[in-house]
């Protein structure tokens, strides 16, 4: 029950680092409350962290331009321990004693549907930065946004990536049936896969904290017919031991996989290994980033000392800026009307890209980058909206 | 002891307490704190089950939450509304998937699934002594985490399980909190109780005495898991959304702490171990937000709660081995008045 990892430390750091960055700031006038459950310990730190300090960053620079309808905003921040059980707590927290207008959280679908019931209930429009389940909405309701592409969007990029840019037509298909994420994102990239072409010569399965892999490699190696590439659906821990043993063995071929891997864990854990691995991702933060992304980055920069973690931090950034601006049209801090603002968002220019709901559907379309891993860095490989995308 | 007129009283004034708080509390606190008090009421219920194979029979089960995560799945497949299961488990069998039970019904099957299961896992099981069953119940944890994970047609496998109704309120918790706190004091205070205390302390003392102690053992495993399997249908009805690594080595963890600092041998302690470890990582949880206190403030330091709670762990390990009651029990004076000539020794000194 009680264990401080190398995540858990990096969340008390970034915690702390991010505390010492806003204290200090006083406002006149009322401040509009939003939630913002973190899993700033536990599994999900390493995504939920830097969500939360591009989060913060978003909400400093609309409070620095004046705030949003004359009054600076406020993100109530609760660490939720990626616990279910504290999920709902603090979910009952924020919606119940802290009054707040709308929720912003989480990088994981589990996290999301576990505070969906009393969002929906309570009828607070909530954005989640970086699930990417696009069955969501349809599971939770009208309250549900996501800021992110859907899985099926993703994998079908992930899926086009394998055939086209790396010329396979035979993959070997990795899955940790341990989350949500991973299990659908499995699916969809099957689906468009076999859709295009590709044919899938092996499937094996592991579970989200596994730590040797040395069963699924041994049958990748005695597979009958050589994969040209393995799609692994995984989450960010796994994924770094999973290519060193990958490696270790002799295995050289290029990895797929989500956004899942879009933590610094892919090459700290990784190492050398993490070379030609590629993901789907929200955005590519590195030399060569596009103007938006660079000024993002410096400023991230200035905020926390550290450039941006993952591409996490830019949905957090755009999760506060698409809430604000929903606040900002629906003239007052009322959760229906800021719901009904928030699903008419239209060409919202954020850091990820554009964000526009069409009618009756909160996923919005956004492009995919896709990037490699080459010498230890991270490069663009290609950046990508799909030809074809598995209903969600 | 039930026939005191006093203790009739007494249970008759717990009873209109809990009503009162049970039917109150939405009213006056806000809902977060009804959370709380739901939650502790909840754990409650799991750490007495767990107290009685555990704390009275000394088969220490590290494979309790085995039994909540299978009840929590049981009631929570019997409960999901029709429509719901049509689209959210396509490949249940047809037997399962045209009806949907009430809460309460579907509560009792998950408890009486869960008491059948310890049933036949108990039986062989419950023949180990000491370290042996408590490797070999964790061994059933592990197979029920994997057998959720993958019979995805009627769980969903990992992915979260969605879609439960969310009934649990506190009249329901505080209604089976009594009756689990009725059924195990019976039981526990009986003479089958003291059996089921001399198996602990000497297995071969007890079997020569003619205790059966493979019965002894079973009984209290199979009635525990009765109430860990009602205690899942309730957290499946409260969280709404749950996967099996929800019911899994960290709530393992959770349950046994509350229990081991409340006292092992004690039903008030581990009610009172609960109530202390609960409040103690809520108050530390809204703490390590940071706040400011005359003039200084202190900056929000995630994950300090879960470092505090196990150094306080640790300190009362330290100077209370036993526990915060022991094996003594909070009895406000009212039990085995005349029974026992230590019964001033009952009285607990930290009131």
């Amino acid at each position: 029950m009680i264990k401080l990892s190398r995540r858990e430390a990096l969340g008390l750091g970034i915690g702390a680092a991010v505390a010492l960055g806003t204290v200090g700031t006083a406002y006149a006038a009322d401040p509009i409350k939003i939630g913002y459950p973190a899993n700033l310990t536990g599994i999900q730190a390493s995504l939920d962290g830097p969500m939360l300090n591009g989060a913060k960053l978003a909400a400093s620079q609309i409070n620095a331009a004046g705030g949003v309808l004359g009054r600076p905003i406020e993100l109530v921040v609760y660490d939720s321990k990626s616990d279910a059980t504290t999920i709902s707590t603090v979910a009952s927290q924020l919606i119940d004693s802290d009054k707040v207008v709308g929720i912003i959280g989480f990088a994981d679908s589990d996290s999301v549907l576990a505070i969906g019931p009393q969002v929906q209930k309570a009828q607070i429009p909530f954005i989640t930065p970086g699930a990417t389940s696009p069955k969501l909405p349809s599971q939770l309701g009208n309250e549900i946004f996501l800021a992110a592409f859907g899985d099926n969007v993703q994998a079908a990029v992930g899926a086009e990536f394998g055939l086209k840019n790396l010329n396979g037509k035979k993959a070997y298909l990795l899955t940790d049936i341990g989350t949500e994420y991973t299990t659908l994102l499995s699916d969809y990239f099957v689906t468009a896969y076999e859709h295009g072409g590709g044919k899938i010569i092996g499937k094996d399965s592991y579970k989200i904290g596994d730590k040797t892999f040395t069963a699924q490699i041994a049958k990748i190696k005695s597979s009958a017919e050589k994969p040209d590439f393995i799609y692994a659906a995984s989450n960010a821990e796994e994924i770094g031991l999973i290519l060193k043993q990958l490696r270790q063995a002799g295995i050289d071929l290029p990895v797929v996989g989500g956004d899942g891997y879009d933590t610094p864990l892919l090459i700290q854990v990784g190492g050398d290994a993490a070379n030609n691995a590629y993901f789907t991702t929200h955005a590519f933060i590195g030399e060569g980033a596009s103007p938006k992304v660079q000024a993002f980055a410096d400023a991230y920069k200035a905020a926390t000392g550290n450039v941006p973690e993952n591409a996490f931090a830019a949905l957090g950034y755009d999760a506060v800026e698409l809430m604000a601006d929903a606040i900002k049209r629906a003239g007052a801090p009322d959760p229906a009307k800021i719901r009904d603002a928030l699903a008419a968002t239209s060409g919202l220019d954020g850091v990820t890209g554009t964000i526009t709901y069409r009618p009756g559907i909160s996923v919005p379309d956004k492009s995919v980058s896709v990037i490699g891993v080459k010498d230890g860095k991270l490069m663009l490989a290609s950046e990508a909206a799909p030809t074809f995308v598995a209903e969600p | 002891m039930i026939g005191d007129k006093r203790v009739l009283f007494a249970i008759l004034v717990a009873c209109l307490l809990a009503a009162v708080v049970s039917y109150g509390a939405p009213m006056v606190l806000s809902d977060y704190f009804v959370r709380i008090i739901l939650l502790i009421a909840l754990n409650g219920i799991l750490v007495l089950s767990l107290s009685l194979s555990n704390g009275f029979t000394g088969v220490f089960s590290l494979g309790h939450v085995g039994f909540i995560g299978a009840g929590a799945y049981v009631s929570g497949i019997l409960s999901l509304p029709v429509q719901q299961k049509m689209s959210l488990l396509p490949h249940l069998p047809a037997v399962l998937n045209w009806f949907s039970l009430p809460f309460l019904p579907a509560t009792i099957v998950a408890g009486l699934f869960t008491a059948l299961l310890a049933l036949i896992v108990g039986y062989p099981l419950m023949r180990l002594s000491g370290y042996f069953v408590s490797v070999a119940t964790m061994g059933f944890l592990i197979i029920v985490n994997v057998v959720l994970i993958n019979a995805s047609d009627f769980t969903r496998g990992a992915r979260t399980f969605t879609g439960v109704p969310l009934e649990t309120t506190l009249p329901w918790v505080f209604g089976w909190l009594g009756v689990t706190l009725f059924v195990l004091a019976g039981l526990v205070y009986s003479p089958f109780g003291l059996a089921m205390k001399a198996v602990r302390d000497d297995t071969i003392a007890a079997s020569a005495v003619g205790i059966g102690v493979l019965r002894a053992r079973l009984l209290a495993f199979v009635i525990g898991a009765f109430f860990a399997g009602a205690g899942g249908s309730l957290y499946a009805h409260y969280l709404g959304s749950f996967s099996p690594n929800t019911f899994y080595f960290a709530m393992t963890m959770n349950l046994i702490a509350m229990l081991v600092l409340g006292g092992m041998g004690s039903l008030s302690g581990a009610l009172i171990g609960v109530v202390c470890v609960s409040l103690l990582s809520e108050v530390l949880r809204s703490v390590e937000r940071g706040f400011t206190l005359g003039g200084i403030t202190v900056p929000a330091l995630f994950g300090a709660s879960q470092i505090v709670l196990g150094f306080i762990f640790i300190l009362i390990m330290i100077f209370r081995p036993k526990g915060i009651m022991g094996d003594r029990e909070l009895t406000f004076g009212f039990a085995k008045k005349s029974a026992s000539p230590k019964s001033t020794a009952t009285t607990p000194r930290e009131g």
